[in-house]
């Protein structure tokens, strides 16, 4: 059953020069339950993806959807304070620089405690000080489902205080804190250090097996969230160019760009020549205010024809959708 | 629309021409540009506007009412004081000294302020500290004590309270031009020009100027405001103007004991010291936003 | 943060010597100075006389001029107090507002009344309201800081305080009467300083609102008064004050300009009528008493911000 079913969603930036497209009739539909990855390189449109779902975009950005639909509540049509209600109690997210997302000036005890779920009713007087003690025994217990050790020590200190794998715990933490259905990681392991990245990654698998919590997970690294997720959609200049199960993608891609992906992690049982150049597309990502018509792969696709110039409809086969004029279809 | 067409190539405009359209795309800015213009302009061709020369009195004619009050003279747009001079010409006279007067202030602290500026932030150890301290010093006398003490070592005249003026506001330009660079210098983008073996120049010109425009034109919108004010203020004071020299402040000053019996001789130089500040206010607005929505 | 202090003080020092320096060449110029003695020691005389607090006698009354100097300066003090209150009463919450709205109607009013406030003329503003009593029919005295027919000695050179304290002569009408007086410059004054604390608050609160945690906030599904409540003030404070501090030397100017119209009985009166008079001894003076009392002032600010506001304490402890 699907969580979250995104159809069509499109997302126009006003800027001086006029209005850009940037993200292009994507669709999204995250099982409930599983990990989705989303794959895209930097600048491709992932994280406005997630902000759109959330709703908290700028002023400037249009949002059209077909369909938005969060199990069975329709995002669309709620209002922006329905909308907050349902962000807080069932989405959660984690963001990259985690430290810029925790408020400088709070400890980091009185920022968990705004999320937990009586702390967002209105607090009374005496509420509050009876109820500080078992506060302090749940962020205890969500620090340390997170990994964190030293949790006395973590919850009295400043966010400028902690180094960012800490800050980024304490944000997975405050993002469990509800229970949410649907956890979107934005690249949360960017500018990291692998031991950390390996500890975040494990922590959010855990999550998942354990709480059954249903994880939107933006990357733009193919290698480290392949083997993570259930799911993948890859997304190019913000058009979704293929997505379905692990399986599908990885053993029978069928987008050029999917393939290429793929090609450009490195296995160390190929036999590559020595001095051999690694596999690249040609080209590089073009800037949002030039990009190409049609097929926005175009111009770098080595299989590109002259119907290319047209926005290739999506093609469902079995649950794996793509977005090509000539996909390969060798392996049906 | 989408504008992603075949001739995208021709949008890749300059970071100047893409300033530029934003801000001509903002029509308030574009009329407060045309009314700067306007201003300038009236202070260059002042002696050709004037329909009197302001010191020219009419015996016949004391103390007219604007014209569109009853019992004035059509001759006198805006009446006249109790001399007979004409108050149009008369302020036309003022907006040129004044205006002439904040413009010159603010060119020559521009330019002293960012070679001082630039140079104290670009200093280190014993240099950059007394420069520190002395500026901290300077900048906890309050303006107009400056102005008043440089007027009383200068002597009167128009030209010293200029100078006053714009000594007195010096200090706040170069702490603020100091505080721009340091906090430039600070970040990545310096220290990989540090490594590329850029002068010191050369790292202000490419490197840090191109970055501060929008505090710079905050600071000089401050300076000129601050100097209208301060001119003006010392002219009211009677510290600034001789008699031909009459800049608004002074203006006000010498009809102040009318101004029971035609308070228009108050009201108009104070409108247009006001009128003075808000355009130029409107314009610096546009600038910035512009350069602040270029930068994004 | 004792290391800060000490920093602190040791800038106090250096830049009140540097003051004094400044103050005596005034000295040096303006009044002049008949010993032949050379300058370096004539400064260690007029160091010496500072700290024992004689700065020499006013030529127009022949009282010590530091006692003159400091009563007119508290009048000034008295009169920025108000005014202060005033402003930041009405300019903070606009400027919130402002802040949160903004690029829409009611952020573009607001912005428009700082705008006017700013770009009018203190002492034009001041001359319209001396006319407003007569042209409204409001009794409201413009002139002076007490009506002549209250006698109150000096007790803490505080007129409020002193006012009160003669409240058995004159039961509280010696105190309403200094209000009184004390209300339309204060006005004034407060028309300026609103605009001023409205942009600034206005920048400080759009700053704070685009920061990513103001987006993650968003993303916890709280409302906007919560938001703003909850992470948005106490980080926007601060850098309110900061620049409220780098301006006490505009304000003061300001408050000087308006109490000449108003013949208030301030710093700005008194500096006003010795320069007329030829007394500039004031000069050097009012350097001294105002520019100490802003120095202190501003390195109090300094310490109690560091004290309210832990991402200042951060910048502290990158230093070290």
């Amino acid at each position: 059953m699907a969580l979250l079913d995104v159809r069509n969603l499109s997302i126009d930036i006003l800027t001086a020069q006029g209005k850009i497209r940037v993200i292009d009739k994507a669709t999204l539909n995250i099982v409930d339950g599983s990990i989705h990855g989303l794959v895209g390189e930097s600048g491709s449109g992932k994280s406005l993806i997630a902000k759109a779902i959330l709703g908290v975009h700028n002023e400037n950005w249009i949002v059209t959807a077909d369909r938005m639909f969060l199990g069975n509540i329709d995002l669309l049509k709620l209002s922006s304070k329905e909308r907050r209600k349902v962000m807080g109690k069932e989405i959660a997210i984690i963001f990259q620089n985690p430290r810029s997302y925790l408020d400088p000036s709070k400890k980091i005890f009185d920022q968990m405690r705004e999320v937990l779920p009586e702390g967002k009713s209105k607090i009374h007087f005496l509420n509050k000080i009876v109820s500080k003690s078992t506060h302090k025994q749940i962020i205890k217990e969500l620090l340390h489902k997170v990994g964190v050790q030293n949790d006395q020590e973590v919850v009295r200190n400043y966010p400028h205080e902690l180094s960012e794998g800490i800050c980024q715990k304490v944000m997975i933490a405050m993002a469990i804190a509800n229970n949410p259905r649907l956890l979107i990681a934005d690249e949360p392991t960017t500018s990291m250090e692998a031991v950390t990245q390996a500890q975040i990654f494990r922590l959010l698998y855990k999550l998942n097996q354990l709480h059954n919590t249903t994880i939107l997970l933006l990357s733009n690294n193919f290698g480290s969230i392949s083997n993570l997720s259930d799911y993948i959609s890859l997304i190019y200049c913000g058009q979704t160019v293929e997505s379905g199960s692990y399986k599908q993608v990885l053993n029978s891609p069928m987008h050029p760009y999917t393939q290429a992906m793929i090609k450009t992690i490195l296995n160390y049982d190929e036999n590559l020549d020595h001095k051999s150049q690694l596999y690249t597309l040609p080209g590089s990502i073009p800037p949002a205010n030039q990009l190409p018509i049609g097929c926005r792969l175009g111009p770098r696709c080595p299989k590109a024809q002259r119907t290319c110039v047209t926005n290739p409809t999506a093609v469902n086969y079995k649950g794996h959708v793509i977005r090509c004029h000539f996909p390969t279809l060798d392996e049906k | 629309m989408l504008i992603n067409n075949e001739f995208n190539e021709e949008k890749i405009q300059s970071p100047q021409q893409y300033i530029w359209s934003i801000f001509k795309s903002k029509n308030i800015a574009v009329v407060s540009m045309w009314a700067v213009v306007a201003l300038i302009l009236i202070a260059i061709f002042c002696q050709y506007i004037m329909p009197y020369p302001p010191a020219l009195q009419h015996p016949d004619m004391l103390l007219l009412p604007p014209y569109w009050v009853d019992g004035s003279n059509p001759a006198h747009l805006l009446g006249t004081d109790d001399l007979g001079r004409d108050t149009f010409s008369r302020l036309l006279k003022g907006i040129q000294l004044t205006l002439t007067g904040a413009l010159l202030i603010t060119v020559a602290i521009s330019l002293l302020g960012l070679i001082i500026g630039s140079t104290a932030a670009l200093l280190k150890g014993v240099k950059a500290s007394i420069v520190h301290h002395l500026l901290d010093a300077l900048l906890t006398i309050p303006t107009l004590l400056t102005a008043l003490i440089l007027i009383v070592l200068f002597g009167m005249s128009f030209e010293n309270s200029l100078l006053a003026v714009s000594l007195s506001l010096l200090p706040q330009f170069i702490r603020g031009i100091y505080n721009c660079i340091e906090t430039e210098l600070n970040k990545q983008y310096v220290v990989a020009l540090r490594l590329d073996g850029s002068t010191n120049l050369r790292l202000l010109r490419y490197g840090i100027l191109p970055n501060i425009i929008e505090p710079i034109v905050t600071l000089l919108n401050r300076i000129f405001t601050m100097a209208v004010l301060e001119i003006t203020t010392l002219g009211f004071l009677g510290f600034g103007a001789n008699l031909e020299e009459i800049e608004l402040g002074a203006l006000i000053a010498k009809n102040l004991d009318l101004i029971y019996i035609s308070p228009y001789l108050v009201l108009f130089p104070g409108l247009a010291i006001f009128m003075i500040i808000i355009i130029f206010n409107i314009f610096a607005e546009g600038i910035r936003h512009a350069v602040i929505e270029g930068e994004d | 943060m004792f290391n800060y202090l000490i920093r602190r003080l040791y800038l106090l020092c250096i830049t009140s010597i540097i003051l004094t320096i400044i103050a005596f060449s005034i000295q040096h110029l303006t009044v002049g100075n008949t010993l032949d003695s050379n300058v370096f020691s004539q400064y260690l005389d007029y160091l010496i006389s500072i700290s024992q607090g004689e700065l020499g006698v006013s030529a127009l009354d022949n009282q010590p001029i530091l006692k003159t100097a400091l009563i007119a300066f508290i009048s000034t003090l008295e009169l920025c107090f108000f005014a202060f209150i005033f402003a930041s009463i009405i300019g903070v919450p606009l400027g919130i507002l402002a802040g949160l709205e903004r690029n829409r109607g009611i952020d573009y009013s607001i912005m428009s009344i700082a705008l006017i406030g700013l770009a009018l003329p203190v002492f034009w503003v001041a001359i319209i309201f001396t006319m407003l009593p007569n042209l409204t029919g409001w009794v409201m005295p413009i002139d002076g800081n007490i009506s002549v027919i209250y006698e109150v000695p000096m007790v803490t050179g505080i007129m409020l305080i002193d006012s009160l304290l003669v409240s058995e002569q004159y039961q509280l009408s010696a105190f309403y009467n200094h209000l009184v007086h004390i209300v339309l410059p204060a006005t004034v004054l407060a028309i300026f300083l609103i605009s001023e604390i409205i942009r600034l608050t206005r920048h400080s609160i759009t700053m704070i609102m685009r920061s990513n945690y103001i987006k993650a906030a968003h993303t916890k599904g709280f409302s906007r008064p919560q938001i703003v409540y909850r992470h948005v003030l106490k980080n926007a404070i601060p850098p309110i004050i900061h620049q409220l501090r780098l301006q006490i030397s505009t304000i003061i100017s300001f408050a000087m300009a308006i109490e000449i119209v108003f013949s208030y009985q301030g710093a700005g009166m008194w500096l006003f009528v010795s320069i007329q008079q030829g007394d500039y001894l004031a000069l050097s003076t009012a350097i001294l008493i105002i520019s100490g009392f802003i120095l202190i002032l501003s390195i109090i600010v300094d310490l109690l911000l560091v004290l309210i506001s832990p991402t200042k304490r951060k910048v502290l402890y990158a230093d070290q």
